[in-house]
């Protein structure tokens, strides 16, 4: 009797164990159904993506090309295989010069810079009445710009009227003709650059300030003094920062170009070239002698000195950072 | 499905908008109402050059009706780079006005339209300045009209000059009686030089002017022959390096520090006695409210048998290459460098123009000091000699310059550093 009654309970159970052959999905429908959820995503994406393989990518397999002519925009684009390359290494001692001076600007000013940001931030990171005033006078050069920053320090480093030497002076030093004698320009414009280092301090101090304080508690119970506490706390914890700062700094700084080409008149490089840095060089080829072939060499090999040593950057980088949410490896 | 249509929809909407902004800056240059629109590029937008080239322009739209000038401003430095790129493109401007130095470089490059055919007349090019015509020459046609000019002069402060006791209406004419009144000028208090008489290399005259003033206004490359070790410029490059010795670097380096931060003109503040620049730095003169007594006077020349050779530029007016209306672009260039225009240029602006005779007029209705400098530039005017971009050799500038430098830090001997630098352009020929 029980067994007629639970047969006559239809609840569509047994109707869906033998529908299940007919419900079963194919594969195809189902990455059909997935593509059609994607495609909205790749049309919002689309004027990126169009924008970045005309303007970015095209042009630079373009000029990859051109390294290897003797482009010069208006007349002639001959194949000329290496003889750009050789010509850069074997016959244009400028590009020696540029070579150097970039690569001193890079070793002082990276180093300097980031050392800059994080005193400034550990002098900040103290519980000093004010401290938000202070926090943003020291950021304020950061945000400044342009031409006008160049034309306010070529005035403070003006040998006989500028602040800079009326400073030193102050303290019996004379000062040297910054801008004007070849063994100080460079320093100048890496006094220059460490003017702006609120942009970096703003990193490691927002880093700082999310560091657990019971951290600190526990040095203090061990007994460390405040030298200790920065070697050992302070400073593993910001190492993300410092890397990514040490990166992108390397990287910014082998391409300047501004500084020089505003503050040497006409661009030629400043006394006996001591400004004539990598990009300048480039730049005066390209469009004061349009040798476009020869300056896009250049540039192709800025690209892969920078990508050499940002590859170097991130290998080394795996020894020294510190993750706080890895595996501390 | 609706998903599809309006994922359809959305991408055909943005396809269009991307196509539709690159569609928008389509020049309006075809004809209108009947009329030819000529595009004018310059760099000149300051407040007393923008209304002198506009009215020219209005002029020149208002004098007959079959051509309409449309003059835009494109600021100094862009204005080059821009040219290129729109001649590249093939829709460039159809008068730009260019750097005199480089017309044949540009010629040589496909840059600029050959205007021989535009020219009939055989006495066109009598109108304007033997050597300006000649450097806008390539393979013996024009490819550009020159418009200014300029020459380098020798200012000199005439108080200074009675306080040390010489004649100041007879300001040297050597190189060596420059030197003995420069020294006689020089004001030393203890170690430090208040007043320097003159130093060759402030103001307009760099190593190389000098090099050629005593060669007999021979450049560094002449008929495409390379003339960089002479023994004449050889001569020239110790002059300098002892110049630099006497005053020492630290001196030469404050002095070229005040003449560049754009405060008071140590020559306007009676720091420096002697001073070359271009003519029109009388206006700087005359502006500064001094009231200063000055003389002006061409350059020295290299000895008694010499030339005062000088230093200059100029701008053109030239056609760029696939201008759509070269024929009407020429018509202005013709009364761009004609009489009328170029005689009011001058007379707002105290350039130096191209064309002789509004130079002549011009100089008849100036009165006191601005006659005198103009006197003088026109003078000067025969011994100048332009730079012209050598086409085998466009990098020669920043070769040699190298080389000069060590030369006057005394880490190469003159003869030394010439040779080596010949030697090193003699390498870099295209």
């Amino acid at each position: 009797m029980e067994k007629g009654t639970v047969s006559q309970v239809d609840t569509g159970l047994t109707q869906m164990a033998l529908n299940r052959e007919r419900t079963k999905v194919p594969v195809r429908f189902v990455s059909q159904l997935n593509w059609k959820q994607n495609v909205t995503g790749y049309v919002f994406v689309l004027p990126w993506i169009i924008g970045f393989l005309c303007l970015t990518a095209g042009p630079l397999l373009f000029s990859l090309y051109a390294s290897f002519t003797d482009y010069n925009i208006t007349s002639k684009m001959n194949f000329i295989g290496l003889e750009n390359y050789k010509r850069m290494f074997t016959m244009d001692d400028m590009f020696w010069t540029s070579l150097w001076n970039t690569i001193y600007y890079v070793v002082f000013s990276v180093p300097l810079t980031t050392i800059g940001a994080i005193f400034v931030a550990v002098l900040l990171n103290q519980k000093v009445k004010g401290m938000r005033i202070f926090r943003t006078i020291f950021y304020l050069p950061a945000i400044l710009s342009g031409v006008a920053v160049y034309f306010l320090w070529m005035q403070l480093l003006s040998p006989s009227t500028g602040l800079v030497n009326q400073f030193l002076h102050i303290f019996g030093i004379e000062g040297p003709s910054w801008l004007f004698d070849p063994n100080w320009t460079k320093p100048a414009l890496i006094l220059m650059k460490l003017w702006g280092v609120g942009g970096g301090m703003l990193l490691y101090l927002g880093r700082m300030q999310g560091i657990a304080p019971s951290l600190y508690e526990a040095a203090d119970l061990d007994g460390a003094n405040s030298l200790e506490k920065f070697f050992h706390i302070t400073l593993p914890m910001i190492t993300p920062i410092i890397f990514f700062d040490v990166v992108t700094s390397t990287i910014g700084s082998f391409q300047i170009f501004q500084e020089a080409y505003v503050m040497t008149q006409n661009g030629e490089g400043g006394p006996s070239n001591s400004l004539l840095f990598y990009n300048l060089h480039m730049w005066n080829n390209a469009f004061k002698s349009f040798d476009m072939g020869y300056a896009s060499a250049m540039a192709w090999f800025l690209f892969g000195i920078i990508m050499v040593l940002t590859f170097i950057n991130l290998k080394a980088g795996r020894k020294w950072v510190y993750y706080e949410g890895g595996d501390g490896k | 499905m609706k998903k599809m249509v309006g994922s359809l929809f959305l991408t055909v909407m943005i396809i269009l908008a991307t196509i539709l902004t690159g569609c928008s800056g389509k020049d309006v240059s075809a004809s209108s109402k009947g009329k030819v629109v000529v595009d004018f590029w310059t760099f000149w937008g300051s407040e007393t050059r923008r209304p002198v080239i506009d009215k020219i322009v209005n002029d020149f739209n208002n004098s007959q009706d079959k051509i309409i000038v449309k003059h835009t401003f494109i600021p100094w430095g862009d204005i080059w780079t821009k040219n290129l790129a729109a001649v590249a493109a093939g829709n460039p401007a159809d008068v730009v006005i260019n750097d005199i130095n480089s017309v044949s470089q540009r010629a040589e490059n496909n840059q600029v339209e050959d205007l021989s055919a535009y020219i009939k007349a055989n006495t066109f090019k009598e109108q304007f300045y033997t050597n300006l015509w000649d450097t806008v020459l390539y393979k013996g046609k024009p490819y550009a009209v020159p418009f200014t000019t300029d020459t380098r002069l020798l200012f000199y402060n005439k108080d200074a000059f009675k306080d040390a006791g010489l004649d100041p209406n007879k300001p040297p004419t050597t190189w060596k009686e420059l030197e003995k009144v420069a020294q006689k000028l020089d004001k030393k208090q203890g170690e430090k030089y208040t007043r320097i008489g003159y130093y060759p290399l402030f103001g307009g005259f760099g190593a190389p002017s000098w090099l050629k003033n005593a060669d007999d206004g021979m450049g560094f490359v002449e008929d495409g022959k390379l003339k960089i070790d002479t023994p004449k410029k050889v001569k020239a490059l110790k002059w300098l390096v002892d110049w630099q010795n006497r005053y020492g670097d630290k001196t030469i380096q404050t002095y070229e520090a005040e003449f560049s931060n754009g405060q008071t003109n140590p020559f306007i503040a009676g720091k420096v006695a002697l001073y070359t620049d271009v003519g029109t730095f009388y206006t700087q003169i005359r502006d500064s409210g001094t009231k200063m007594n000055f003389g002006v006077t061409t350059m020295p020349a290299f000895d008694e048998k010499s030339k005062p050779w000088s230093d200059g530029g100029g701008f053109v007016a030239e056609v760029p290459k696939g201008a759509k209306h070269p024929k009407e672009a020429m018509q202005f260039i013709k009364y761009l460098t004609g009489e009328k225009a170029q005689k009011y240029w001058a007379e707002k602006n105290y350039d130096n123009v191209a064309n002789k005779k509004a130079a002549e007029t011009v100089m008849q209705g100036l009165t006191g000091d601005a006659k005198v400098v103009y006197q003088e530039a026109v003078k000067s005017l025969q011994y100048t000699t332009l730079s012209p971009v050598p086409i085998h050799y466009p990098d020669y500038q920043n070769r040699i310059n190298p080389f000069i430098d060590r030369a006057m830090k005394g880490k190469m001997s003159p003869d030394e550093a010439l040779e080596k630098a010949e030697k090193d352009v003699e390498k870099m020929k295209q």
